[in-house]
C-alpha cells in the first residue's frame, strides 16, 4: 500500500511535534470512557441477573395465627406456579435481623406484629408473570405482598442508562474534537509544507502522491499517540481493577472489563490512527483541489 | 508546441499584469525572455510552467488547449516542462542527489536508474563532490547547479528557467548556458529570462521583450561566443 509513497515532507515538523500527544489525550479520555460505559452495563447486567432469579413474598397480617394460614396457602400457590424452583420461609430470627437497622434489637416474643417473609427462586427456564401471580397471591392469602424488585430496579437501570448515553456522547465529542484537531494540524502541515507541496505540484506530482506522504505521516501520527492513550488508559484501569480486588466489592469486580473487553480497547490505536490518516487525507485533497 | 493568443492575465481585481499576449514558441526553440523589473516576466515564467491558468486569452500546451484542459490532466503535462527557479526552491532536507531524483522517482523511474541519471548529471555540472550534502551546506551557485540538474534531469520538452546564471561566476554561467543550448539542440523547447545582455549576446537567441505587459519578438543575433 505504502510501497510508492513518496515521501517529500520533512520528517520532523515542529507545527505537528504536539499532535501525537494530544491524540494519545484523547484516546486516554476515550478509553477510560468507552470502559467507563461496559463497567456499566456489565455491572448491571451480573447484578439483575441476581435480582431477577428471585423475589419475595410478604404475608402482612397481624393474627398470628391467620399470618400462618395465609402463608401456608400462600406456598402451595407459589409451588404449584410453574417457573419457581423453590420456595422457602424465613425463620423470624432472620427477619428480625434484616429490620435490625430500622428497629434495633428486638426478642423474638416481641408483641410487635413482624410480616412472614417468604424467599422465592426461579428456576429461569420459564418466566413467571408476577403481576398476575401478586393478584392471584392477593385472592388466596389477602394478606400476600409479592416484591420482585421491579419499582427501585427499574429507576436505577434508567439512571445507569442515561449514564452509559452520556459517556457514549463523551466518546463522540471526544472523536469529533479529534477530527477537528487533526483538520487544524494537517491545515498548519499544509501551510508549513505550501512551498514543497507547490514544486511537487509543479513536478508533476499528482494529487493522490501528495497527499500519501500526508497520509503516511499522519497514520504514524495516529498509531503513536493511539498507543500513548490506550496504554495510559491501560495502567489506570489496571490500578482500579487491582483496588477493586482489595476492595472485595463483587459488583465493582464484576464490572471491570475482562479479557474481551479489552481486546476491543486495543483496536483502539489502530481506530484512531485510521481515523486521522482519513481526515487527514480528506483535508490534504480538499485542499489540494484549490490549487491548480 | 505552446502558444499564447491574446493572453490577459491579473491577479483578483488588481491591474493586468500580461496583456494582449500572443506569441508562439515552437519545437526545439530558443528564447530568451527579458524587460525590466515589474514588466509581468514572473508572471509569463508562472503561465508558461502551469502554475496559474490565464485570466483570458488562449493558451496550448503540446496541442492541448488550457482552458478546456481537466486538472486531473495537468501533471502529465508539468512532467514534459523543467523549471529553473530563481531562488533555487530545493527541498531543504534532501541532499542534492535526493532532489535531483524527485522528477524521475515522481514518474516511477527505477532505482537503479535514478542513480545512474542522477550521478551523471551532477557530475557534469561539477557536484559529483557533493551529491550527498544538504542544501543548506551548499553555495548559491552549488544551490544552482542543483536546481538547474532537477529541472533538466528528465529531458524536458520544455525548460524554463528564471536567471538561471544569476549566482554562479562567468566560466559557470557559460558552462551551463552550453548545457541549455546542448538540450536545446536534442529538441527541448528553452526560455531563459534574464537581466544579463551579456548571456542574451552570447547565444544570439530571439528576444521575448515584455515592457508593461505588452509581449513584443525581436529575432535574434549572431552567436558571440563560437562554443554556444
Amino acid at each position: 500500500m505504502w510501497g510508492r509513497t513518496l515521501q517529500f515532507l520533512p520528517t520532523k515538523s515542529l507545527r505537528e511535534g504536539l499532535l501525537p500527544w494530544v491524540i494519545g489525550v484523547m484516546l486516554f479520555l476515550c478509553t477510560l470512557s468507552l470502559t467507563g460505559a461496559v463497567a456499566i452495563g456489565k455491572g448491571l447486567a451480573s447484578w439483575s441477573a441476581g435480582l431477577t432469579s428471585n423475589f419475595s413474598v410478604q404475608i402482612v397480617v397481624k393474627d398470628p395465627a391467620e399470618r400462618s394460614v395465609q402463608t401456608e396457602a400462600a406456598i402451595r400457590l407459589l409451588n404449584a406456579t410453574p417457573g419457581i424452583a423453590s420456595t422457602a420461609v424465613l425463620a423470624e430470627a432472620d427477619v428480625l435481623a434484616l429490620l435490625s437497622p430500622w428497629l434495633g434489637d428486638m426478642p423474638i416474643n416481641s408483641d410487635l406484629p413482624i410480616p412472614t417473609l417468604i424467599e422465592v427462586k426461579l428456576d429461569g427456564r420459564s418466566t413467571v408473570n408476577t403481576t398476575a401471580l401478586a393478584e392471584r397471591l392477593r385472592a388466596t392469602a389477602p394478606g400476600a405482598q409479592l416484591d420482585d424488585h421491579q419499582a427501585w430496579m427499574t429507576q436505577i437501570l434508567e439512571l445507569a442508562g442515561v449514564v452509559q448515553l452520556l459517556l457514549a456522547g463523551v466518546v463522540l465529542m471526544i472523536v469529533l474534537s479529534t477530527v477537528a484537531i487533526v483538520i487544524f494540524g494537517c491545515r498548519a502541515g499544509l501551510a508549513t509544507h505550501h512551498e514543497s507541496i507547490e514544486i511537487m505540484h509543479l513536478m508533476g506530482a499528482e494529487d493522490k502522491t501528495i497527499s500519501k506522504a500526508f497520509d503516511v505521516r499522519y497514520l504514524g501520527h495516529g498509531l503513536k499517540g493511539g498507543l500513548v492513550g490506550v496504554l495510559l488508559a491501560g495502567g489506570v484501569l489496571w490500578l482500579l481493577a487491582d483496588l477493586a480486588q482489595e476492595m472485595g466489592q463483587g459488583l465493582i469486580s464484576a464490572s471491570m472489563p475482562d479479557a474481551s473487553n479489552l481486546l476491543w480497547l486495543a483496536l483502539l490505536p489502530l481506530s484512531a490512527s485510521l481515523l486521522t490518516m482519513l481526515t487527514a487525507r480528506i483535508t490534504v485533497r480538499k485542499a489540494l483541489l484549490e490549487m491548480m | 508546441m505552446i502558444s499564447f493568443e491574446n493572453v490577459g492575465m491579473r491577479y483578483g481585481m488588481g491591474n493586468e499584469i500580461l496583456t494582449d499576449v500572443s506569441f508562439s514558441l515552437e519545437r526545439s526553440s530558443f528564447h530568451f525572455l527579458v524587460g525590466p523589473s515589474g514588466a509581468g516576466k514572473t508572471t509569463l515564467l508562472k503561465l508558461l510552467y502551469l502554475a496559474h491558468r490565464p485570466s483570458r486569452g488562449l493558451v496550448n500546451f503540446f496541442g492541448k488547449d488550457l482552458a478546456t484542459l481537466e486538472r486531473s490532466a495537468l501533471p502529465r503535462i508539468r512532467r514534459r516542462i523543467g523549471v529553473v527557479f530563481q531562488d533555487f526552491r530545493l527541498f531543504e532536507h534532501l541532499t542534492a542527489f535526493e532532489n535531483v531524483a524527485l522528477p524521475l522517482r515522481l514518474q516511477g523511474a527505477k532505482k537503479a536508474q535514478v542513480a545512474d541519471h542522477v550521478e551523471e548529471l551532477l557530475s557534469w555540472v561539477g557536484l559529483d563532490d557533493r551529491m550527498h550534502a544538504r542544501p543548506a551546506t551548499l553555495s548559491g551557485g552549488e544551490k544552482q547547479r542543483v536546481a538547474i540538474a532537477r529541472a533538466i534531469i528528465n529531458k524536458p520538452d520544455l525548460l524554463v528557467a528564471d536567471e538561471p546564471t544569476g549566482n554562479v561566476d562567468a566560466e559557470m554561467s557559460k558552462r551551463l548556458m552550453h548545457l541549455f543550448v546542448a538540450l536545446n539542440r536534442e529538441g527541448t523547447t528553452t526560455v531563459v529570462a534574464t537581466h544579463d545582455e551579456n548571456l542574451v549576446r552570447s547565444v544570439g537567441a530571439p528576444i521575448l521583450r515584455l515592457e508593461k505587459g505588452h509581449i513584443e519578438l525581436q529575432p535574434g543575433g549572431k552567436p558571440i561566443d563560437p562554443g554556444v
